[in-house]
């Protein structure tokens, strides 16, 4: 079987395009419902905010990018949409993940790789996807979905840049993960 | 003749292209035409629940209620010699592109209250349900909030109604006055300045630090 | 019946916060039954042996954007209340860049990211951790970067209005692209898989 098609045990994996439509339906319930798109980064964003406001509250309030998300006081940073539908989207995918038997503790890799380098590089890639997140105003969820259900220039743009840099850079990673 | 058996993924695609054929006509977006229903809003009319008072608008500034958006649909160069304290400047062709929440409440108010009133039809017109006009306008706030005026022949109960007019208008640098003595002068020219101990008429509408709630 | 119903004033804050809760109940559980709670099958789409990502990401992106045609057209939806976030052109793509290499480096996104470490991949939580770092160094540095970040800023722009189409045609070319792009997928990922 090709790594990647439905490894590992549990059931198969559901038909890409019946999935895509699931998906598809829940962000037009977002559109109709709440009238702005889905998302992810913002999360990060809001919960790192309130962190550092817990520890170190002067210079998180001086922080230009966490003042953002801290408000002016009245609400809690926490109190945030996208924190909130974060914590759906991790409750979803436990259910989906427990009703098709594909919820274990492991770590995702390919077989040629030890664990603690996977890791290391899945602390590099987060770090990197924060970057690049956050510069683009959202990620694949935000931008990508939302942004390109909606013939958003920018998001658009940003789709495609992003397949453009995976693409690139895949041959110097496939030690990770062939 | 048999019929080729279309796979599940083939049906998808192909009802995808037919949605997308019939879409290259559609037209999404609002744009500008709008329906009315005129007998509704006849009916607002009537029921005069399409305005507010002077007094009323007053009171909310001093409150410092921030449900309500005001809106002063005079040119820029009025709007700069004097406005209503917490009004936002907008003329009424840029109206339809201006940043306004279905709902919440719209207040608007011009020189008397023509430019208003048409200002209400066409945002009553484009679906917004909370809007009201200022009644009078401008002149009206000047007559019942800035420059209240004691009638001459006033009995106790008067009295009292225009000494609490008589503070708002001290609040918003006004000037009270009493009827006869100084009706000939034109209060006009002694609008107050616009350093109104009310918060100040923000161009932006949200309060300066609101958290960001749109965006991913 | 005029939506989005949050716009329109159906419910406040804090029922908004409930639905983006269900929402999100309903995005993680998609996302997983896609197979996107899994690394190697995310990064499985840059080695063109399983175009998952591409066929989900692009069926939903018509999916929703047909609905908002017609919901739209039929005067269901007020599409102009639809939040679009703003383009800034250089950052997003700049960005769009460094996201591609993030995925293929750590294996996810930030939404898949949350949909793997539910189910238990360690991995996701590493790199949930690494966005978490990568945030506040951010943050650090934003001052510094702000000129670049709110570059090329050309405002809440679609393509149609920037190409000057109609909507319905700029609709239609994705959606005959997105086929096109799905059979092409298909043959890509045949051609991959029988080689060693």
């Amino acid at each position: 079987m090709p790594p990647g098609a439905g490894a590992g045990p549990g059931s198969p994996y559901l038909n890409p395009y019946l999935a895509g439509m699931g998906l598809g339906l829940v962000l037009l319930a977002a559109f109709v419902l709440v009238g702005r798109g889905l998302g992810a980064s913002g999360a990060f964003s809001s919960t790192l905010s309130w962190l550092v406001n817990l520890v170190a509250p002067a210079h998180a309030q001086a922080n230009l990018y966490m003042q953002d998300y801290l408000g002016d006081g009245t609400t809690h940073p926490l109190k945030a949409w996208l924190v909130f539908e974060v914590v759906g989207v991790a409750a979803g995918a436990l259910l989906s993940g427990l009703l098709a038997g594909r919820a274990r503790f492991t770590v995702e890799k390919g077989p040629r790789v030890s664990t603690a380098i996977r890791l290391v590089c899945a602390f590099a890639g987060g770090i990197l996807m924060a970057f690049g997140a956050h510069l683009a105003r959202g990620c694949t969820s935000g931008q990508a979905l939302t942004g390109g259900a909606l013939l958003n220039v920018g998001s658009w743009a940003f789709m495609l840049m992003v397949f453009v840099g995976g693409y690139a850079v895949a041959w110097f990673m496939r030690w990770q993960w062939r | 003749m048999r019929v080729p058996q279309l796979t599940l993924n083939q049906k998808l695609a192909a009802v995808a292209l037919a949605l997308g054929a019939v879409a290259l006509f559609s037209q999404p977006h609002r744009g500008p035409f709008v329906k009315l229903d005129a007998r509704e809003l006849a009916l607002v009319v009537e029921q005069e629940v399409d305005h507010v008072k002077p007094a009323e608008l007053a009171a909310w500034i001093v409150e410092g209620r921030s449900d309500y958006r005001l809106i002063d649909l005079r040119t820029t160069d009025e709007f700069a010699a004097y406005h209503i304290p917490t009004a936002e400047n907008a003329q009424l062709p840029e109206l339809a592109d201006y940043p306004l929440l279905r709902n919440e409440k719209i207040v608007l108010y011009s020189e008397g209250g023509i430019h208003s009133a048409q200002a209400w039809l066409l945002l009553r017109a484009q679906g917004y349900e909370g809007v009201y006009t200022v009644l009078g306008g401008l002149d009206g706030w000047k007559d019942e909030v800035l420059f209240p005026v004691l009638p001459v022949d006033a009995g106790p109960r008067d009295r009292a109604q225009f000494e609490r007019a008589a503070a708002l208008a001290q609040f918003f640098g006004g000037q009270p006055r009493t009827a006869g003595a100084a009706a000939a002068e034109a209060p006009a020219t002694a609008l107050p300045k616009l350093t109104a101990p009310v918060a100040t008429g923000p161009a932006v509408p949200a309060a300066p630090r609101k958290k960001k709630k749109e965006g991913c | 019946m005029m939506t989005p119903f949050y716009k329109y004033g159906l419910f406040g804050d804090e029922v908004s916060l409930l639905v983006a809760f269900l929402l999100g109940l309903g995005f993680g559980f998609f996302l997983e039954r896609a197979g996107f709670g899994s690394a190697r099958k995310l990064a499985a789409q840059f080695y063109l042996y399983d175009m998952s990502v591409f066929k989900v990401m692009f069926t939903a992106i018509v999916t929703a954007m047909l609905g908002v045609t017609y919901l739209g057209w039929l005067g269901w939806l007020d599409l102009d209340l639809v939040y679009l976030v703003p383009t800034n052109l250089g950052p997003q793509i700049v960005g769009g860049l460094v996201l591609g290499v993030g995925f293929v480096v750590g294996g996810y996104c930030p939404g898949t990211s949350v949909a793997a470490l539910a189910t238990g991949r360690l991995d996701a939580v590493v790199y949930a951790l690494g966005i978490f770092a990568g945030t506040f160094v951010y943050a650090e540095v934003y001052p510094a970067i702000q000129g670049f970040v709110n570059a090329n800023a050309m405002g809440q722009v679609t393509l149609p209005e920037v190409f000057e189409l109609p909507w319905g045609l700029v609709v239609f070319a994705v959606v005959v692209m997105a086929v096109v792009g799905f059979w092409g997928a298909t043959l890509i990922e045949r051609r991959f898989r029988s080689e060693p």
